[in-house]
């Protein structure tokens, strides 16, 4: 039987959200940054130890205040992935305080923290910025090269199953 | 009829759609999206696959704004509302796609501006960081030159004071030469960090522009007979006799600019041209123009002539750390002026300033010599200076200590440990203590404070001469100000350091 999961997917604005989507989804990626406003929806049917999961995934506009997402956006949601972008320090400098503002709209329910746009930096140096600023993620990915980025979603995937079990 | 009339004014852009529980639609009014009776909703589009789980909601109309759908192969931007009833959910789409259209235009141009800006800012301070980084890389090189340079100016002193061949001689006077080339790429090396972290402090200071343009004039004639070339300089004569300012910046200047055209100029003329702007109360603008018919500089090449170690890709490739025009731009930046070029490829360059300064308005007469006295005294009654070196470079003491031995002027005493400096100078009697300043223990400047506040006179009055590799004029100017009588920033010549000896020796 398929299930069906909602995942949202957020962060500030030109972190790289519906690139990450477009590569998981169609393996595709465009150099073109066009902003996305509202929201858009695609779908992904994934295998996970032998089922099949639908995921449903809500690329939310970016805003740099996480408070200000619509909360009808949010309903029905099952997980989340928070991504920022590591070349723009802005993205990430709050991102603590932004999971604690997503953990308590969205509460008990699995969630990822991406870093985007890897290709654009040395990797060493970016893990020891991430530490400098305590910050801890879950994935560092490119969305331009591919890097990372199925993984971080099938990881998010393996979470909902886990949970639906 | 009624209904006909109605349909134009009625708002086509609301769709209306009716499901059941099971999203199962049951009604539609087929306005703008073509669904099919009996299909589910949830098919249409991936939107739809929320509808099960808001039966939890115990809202009973939720709205979502700007919601993007692909139907059919169509775009459409919408506010969608669902609303529960008895009999199933319904499920109202406005099509709002043009709104959005400028919503988005404006939202697009206000990100990449903000992005832009970041990347910009980020960028900026990442230069800083770098030119910062550079500079204090610069000071610490230089700095590290200075000791064995000022060695290896002493030895060639000292060598030059023995008997050698011609063909020693000879090639002592390249090793001169290539000591002076040194000393002078260090200098420059030091006057751009200086300039770039804002250390460069100006002087204002009366000086005789005749005579500066004099020296000029001796320094480049024989340089320019010895490659072929016309070399003049002309002077306004209204330009009074006598200016304040920063004689040996300006001189900085002009040098580098003359040097540079010295330079890329193969044949023709190079000249030095200075005109009167104006002059009012004690003030005066003067324009410099240094002309030369070189090579010239293409118009692509011009922004980056004042770039610190850019050298322009020539034919013939030129000699040195490709700095001169940097200190040019930055000092006169300093001296609130601006350089400006005007090049054509194969035809010459013209670099040319304004600069403001000041002259005195009653004549001035006299002004302190700077003749060099080439022959000393010894003390009054006849013996030899008594001075305690103080410093710790082995290889710095040895050339200092033989090269001042040498001149029969003097008793030396050694000390390489800045912690006991005290003791000497409390055991024994001194005319003079020649002190580094970076010493193991001690610093040189910490000493001079102690021996300054010492109680006994013939202690605290000892002169103090500070040898220094820290040559940034703030440093220069602590350790005048702790106490220490002059400075001299290393490397240093032996002339100048007894020059600067004999002023305070008694």
């Amino acid at each position: 039987m398929q299930i069906s999961k909602k995942i949202v997917v957020l962060g500030h604005f030109g972190v790289g959200k519906t690139s990450l989507i477009k590569r998981f989804v169609d393996d595709s990626f465009t150099d073109n940054y066009k902003v996305s406003i509202g929201v858009h929806i695609t779908k992904k049917v994934v295998e996970i130890a032998a089922d099949s999961m639908s995921l449903i995934l809500w690329d939310l506009e970016g805003t740099d205040d996480i408070e200000t997402i619509r909360n009808a956006y949010l309903l029905g949601t099952h997980g989340v992935i928070f991504v920022f972008d590591v070349t723009r320090p802005s993205t990430f400098q709050n991102l603590n305080s932004d999971l604690e503002i997503i953990k308590k709209k969205l509460p008990n329910i699995p969630f990822l923290t991406i870093g985007n746009k890897t290709d654009l930096v040395v990797l060493d140096e970016l893990k020891q910025l991430l530490e400098h600023n305590t910050i801890s993620t879950d994935f560092l990915t490119s969305a331009k090269t591919g890097d990372t980025v199925n993984n971080a979603f099938l990881k998010l995937a393996k979470l909902l199953n886990a949970n639906a079990k | 009829m009624l209904n006909n009339y109605k349909a134009a004014y009625t708002n086509k852009n609301i769709h209306f759609v009716f499901v059941n529980y099971e999203g199962i639609i049951q009604e539609s009014d087929q306005l703008f999206i073509d669904f099919k009776i009996g299909d589910s909703i949830l098919n249409a589009h991936p939107f739809f696959e929320c509808l099960p789980s808001l039966k939890e909601v115990s809202e009973e109309e939720i709205t979502f704004n700007c919601v993007h759908l692909n139907i059919a192969d169509k775009d459409y931007n919408c506010d969608i509302k669902i609303a529960s009833k008895k009999e199933g959910v319904l499920i109202v789409i406005t099509d709002l796609t043009e709104h959005y259209a400028e919503y988005q235009k404006i939202a697009q141009s206000r990100n990449e501006s903000i992005i832009n800006n970041e990347l910009i800012v980020l960028k900026n301070s990442e230069l800083e960081e770098r030119e910062r980084f550079k500079n204090s890389f610069i000071q610490n090189f230089s700095h590290e030159l200075r000791n064995p340079l000022t060695s290896i100016i002493s030895i060639t002193n000292i060598i030059g004071d023995t008997q050698l061949t011609n063909e020693q001689r000879r090639m002592l006077d390249f090793l001169k030469e290539s000591n002076n080339n040194l000393k002078l790429m260090l200098e420059d090396i030091l006057s751009i960090s200086m300039i770039n972290s804002g250390k460069l402090q100006l002087e204002s200071k009366y000086f005789n522009f005749p005579q500066l343009l004099e020296l000029l004039k001796f320094t480049y004639q024989t340089r320019a007979e010895n490659k072929g070339l016309d070399f003049t300089i002309t002077s306004d004569v209204k330009i009074p006799e006598f200016l304040e300012g920063d004689r040996l910046r300006l001189f900085q200047v002009l040098t580098n600019l003359l040097d540079n055209a010295f330079k890329y100029t193969l044949n023709g003329s190079i000249s030095l041209n200075i005109s009167l702007n104006q002059k009012r109360a004690n003030k005066i603008s003067l324009h410099f123009a240094i002309s030369d018919s070189g090579i010239g500089i293409a118009k692509k090449d011009l922004p980056f002539i004042f770039i610190s170690f850019n050298q322009l890709e020539t034919i013939e490739k030129h000699n040195g750390t490709g700095l001169g025009l940097a200190i040019v731009k930055g000092m006169l930046e300093q001296m609130e002026s601006n350089i400006k070029v005007q090049s054509k490829l194969d035809k010459g360059t013209v670099f040319s300033f304004d600069l403001g300064l000041k002259f005195p308005i009653h004549p001035i007469t006299d002004l302190p010599s700077n003749s060099n006295t080439k022959a000393y005294k010894l003390k009054e009654e006849g013996g030899k200076y008594k001075i305690l070196l103080v410093e710790d470079d082995a290889r710095l003491q040895t050339t200092l200590f033989k090269s001042l031995i040498d001149t029969e002027y003097f008793y030396i005493d050694l000390i390489s440990d800045g912690a006991k400096v005290m003791e000497e100078v409390v055991n024994d009697t001194y005319d003079m203590i020649l002190m580094d300043v970076n010493l193991p223990n001690l610093n040189g400047d910490q000493i001079t404070k102690t021996i300054r506040e010492f109680p006994f006179k013939n202690i605290k009055k000892i002169p103090i001469i500070g040898l220094t590799a820290n040559a940034f004029e703030t440093n220069i100017n602590s350790y005048l100000k702790i106490g220490m009588n002059a400075v001299l920033s290393k490397p240093f010549d032996q002339e100048n350091l007894l020059e600067t000896m004999f002023k305070f020796l008694k």
